[in-house]
């Protein structure tokens, strides 16, 4: 027992003897790297300024977080305000600013994978997706399952048509943000893209049970439904969606699908509603004319088309129009 | 988690770019509308869609990724046409690969795939004038769609070649598919061509490097074509090779500006940068195929749908009205 003892003893003695000029070497070596033992340095200075950040009074935090102030802040507190003084920023709507900023923190910060993927969505959102991109997998070498970072590539990889991909990266970013229904959503309308309509709905389904009163989630159900063939549970899931206050693009779909139906009476009636929300919608007057050919009444119809193939008018209904004008007049027009 | 950190995951929250709500725009619903009509439509109530897949050697691979992402929108492809590396592409498409299989083969192919290239034969090539033989682009065809004859494809599918003796433009619609695509993409001044059917054949993108006609010739009335010429003015030819390729381009594209007037839509991935001995792009090619047939995707819709509206009309009519 005393000889076991004597040894532990020996060997804390060792470890002391080596450990301190250890310690004092690396301390020595690498001042700048040291805070990495007990945390960033900070002086809590940021405090009052994230507390406004919190309270979303952007103004206040950009007015705050001026560069005399700043220039006094070290470690997380000088990496936190740039964070928050470009967030800030963006949330005023003056984006430009916000690049500035944030590329002024990545200057500084070079690996931080907030101030990198921030600078990425001001570019993404700018449509500068390719700067994007390179931002987003500079975040993803440091923390490669950075939500935000997948995020925004998920997005830029839709908007490219790289569906799977795009999936791919939605469902890491979800593993972060499973509680926002926005993403949820905006991963099922990439399964639709993809025609995935069995996970599109399952996708579906969690927006909805995390938000159920966001009229999106319902349109999204009765697209998701329609593909497959459904069509009363698509106009049912329409119907959804307007009770949670969805506006006239879901009641113009309406008119659409009842088209689809076969019950042009409900569409024209549909149609008409848009129409006086809308006058010369599009959409709306396509729909009456298709549901007054399906009730017989051409010659109405016509005059519809007549309407909407206005030759100032450039959208596809006016083109459409004036296709589908043509070959009602032409003739052996089954009348 | 300490509060400033809390807060600051609480902001990357909320800052992350917020997401897309569904297009529910006139035009957006009209499209979706339209389209599901012309998609479930039989097939004598929409035109016949054609797909045109262009010559372009390496930067030809851009194909597999406009047919990738036409796949993935349920575009209806009825025919296919195709010319020297379009009809490599066009003839595994029309046999029912899939377009990730698709891809596997581009990726795998490189410089000497498809030819018997060597230092030997390279050499054999530039002192004594002996050309090299694209044989293996046969046997390459032939172990993914086998020996397939062109009755026998899963879509009717057409390639073009050119009888260098007559400067004949020669369609293929019968036959073995592996020996006429072989000839399709027999290119001139480095293979020895092809003695098939009485004629010595080389590649068709000297004549017909869009081939429109041949999607037509099948019946297609709707064509859409993929195009991936060279831009010859980015190039400088450095010798005999690439002085000759860089002509066939050019005139390749004096022959395309016609043919590009008879396609009904095109696609035209920027695949111009890159040369015929690039394999280390072929990622890239097919990548940016992919993306602009996915920008085009909305406007080729528009346009297939305008031009099925007058068949689409005849089932409109009051019969099709059901009791409510």
């Amino acid at each position: 027992m005393r000889s076991l003892s004597c040894g532990v003893w020996k060997g804390h003695f060792l470890a002391l003897w080596l450990g301190q000029p250890l310690l004092i070497l690396l301390l020595m070596a690498g001042p700048a790297r040291a805070w990495r033992l007990w945390g960033e340095p900070s002086d809590k200075k940021i405090r009052p300024v994230q507390e406004l950040a919190d309270a979303r009074k952007s103004a206040e935090v950009v007015a705050a977080l001026t560069p005399d102030f700043m220039q006094t802040l070290r470690g997380t507190d000088l990496r936190q305000a740039y964070v928050l003084k470009g967030d800030g920023l963006s949330a005023l709507g003056r984006v430009d600013e916000a690049l500035g900023v944030y590329q002024l923190g990545v200057r500084l910060f070079p690996k931080n994978v907030d101030l990198l993927t921030r600078q990425g969505d001001v570019l993404h959102s700018t449509g500068l997706d390719e700067q994007a991109r390179a931002f987003y997998l500079r975040a993803l070498i440091y923390e490669p399952r950075h939500f935000g970072a997948h995020l925004g590539l998920a997005e830029i990889d839709r908007r490219l048509g790289f569906f799977d991909r795009s999936a791919s990266h939605y469902e890491i970013a979800l593993e972060t943000l499973e509680k926002r229904a926005d993403v949820w959503r905006s991963y099922a309308e990439t399964l639709l893209a993809q025609r995935d309509w069995t996970t599109a709905e399952l996708a579906i389904a969690r927006a909805i049970s995390l938000d159920g009163q966001n009229a999106d989630g319902h349109v999204l159900t009765a697209f998701a439904r329609r593909a497959q063939g459904d069509l009363p549970g698509a106009l049912a899931a329409l119907d959804e969606a307007q009770a949670r206050g969805a506006g006239v693009g879901a009641r113009r779909a309406r008119a659409l699908w009842l088209v689809e139906a076969g019950k042009p009476a409900e569409a024209l009636a549909q149609a008409d509603a848009v129409l006086k929300e809308v006058p010369g919608d599009g959409a709306a007057l396509w729909a009456r004319a298709r549901a007054l050919i399906s009730l017989g009444r051409d010659s109405d119809a016509r005059r519809v088309l007549a309407n909407l193939a206005d030759p100032a008018r450039f959208d596809l209904a006016a083109r459409a129009a004036r296709g589908l004008g043509s070959a009602l007049a032409a003739p052996g027009d089954p009348r | 988690m300490n509060r400033p950190a809390a807060a600051a995951l609480l902001s990357a929250l909320l800052s992350a770019p917020a997401a897309a709500a569904p297009d529910l725009s006139p035009d957006a619903l009209l499209r979706d509308h339209l389209w599901r009509e012309v998609r479930q439509a039989p097939a004598s109530r929409r035109p016949k869609v054609g797909l045109v897949l262009s010559a372009g050697s390496l930067r030809a691979v851009a194909h597999v990724g406009v047919i990738h992402a036409l796949e993935d929108a349920g575009f209806p492809v009825d025919m296919v046409a195709g010319t020297s590396m379009g009809a490599v592409i066009g003839a595994m498409y029309a046999s029912g690969l899939p377009p990730k299989r698709l891809r596997d083969f581009a990726t795998s192919i490189n410089v000497g795939s498809g030819n018997n290239l060597t230092a030997a034969s390279l050499i054999s090539l530039l002192l004594f004038d002996k050309l090299l033989s694209s044989e293996n682009t046969e046997l390459l065809l032939r172990k993914h769609i086998g020996g397939a004859r062109f009755d026998q494809t899963l879509k009717p599918f057409a390639c073009v070649a050119m009888d260098v003796y007559t400067g004949e433009k020669v369609i293929f619609r019968d036959g073995d598919v592996a020996t006429a695509v072989r000839a399709s993409m027999n290119l001139p001044g480095i293979f020895r061509p092809i003695e098939y059917r009485h004629r010595f054949l080389v590649d068709g993108g000297v004549v017909d490097y869009i081939p429109v006609d041949a999607a037509k010739l099948l019946g297609a009335e709707w064509t859409i074509a993929s195009v991936t010429e060279t831009d010859y003015t980015t190039s400088r030819p450095e010798n005999v090779l690439e002085s000759l390729l860089q002509v066939i381009d050019i005139r390749g594209s004096y022959l395309s500006r016609e043919q590009r007037k008879q396609a009904d839509f095109i696609i035209e991935p920027p695949v111009g940068d890159i040369g015929m001995f690039e394999d280390h792009r072929i990622l890239e090619a097919i990548d940016k195929g992919a993306v602009m047939a996915a920008a085009r995707l909305e406007a080729a819709k528009e346009s297939l749908i305008l031009a099925s509206i007058p068949k689409l009309r005849a089932g409109w009519g009051p019969k099709e009205a059901k009791p409510e």
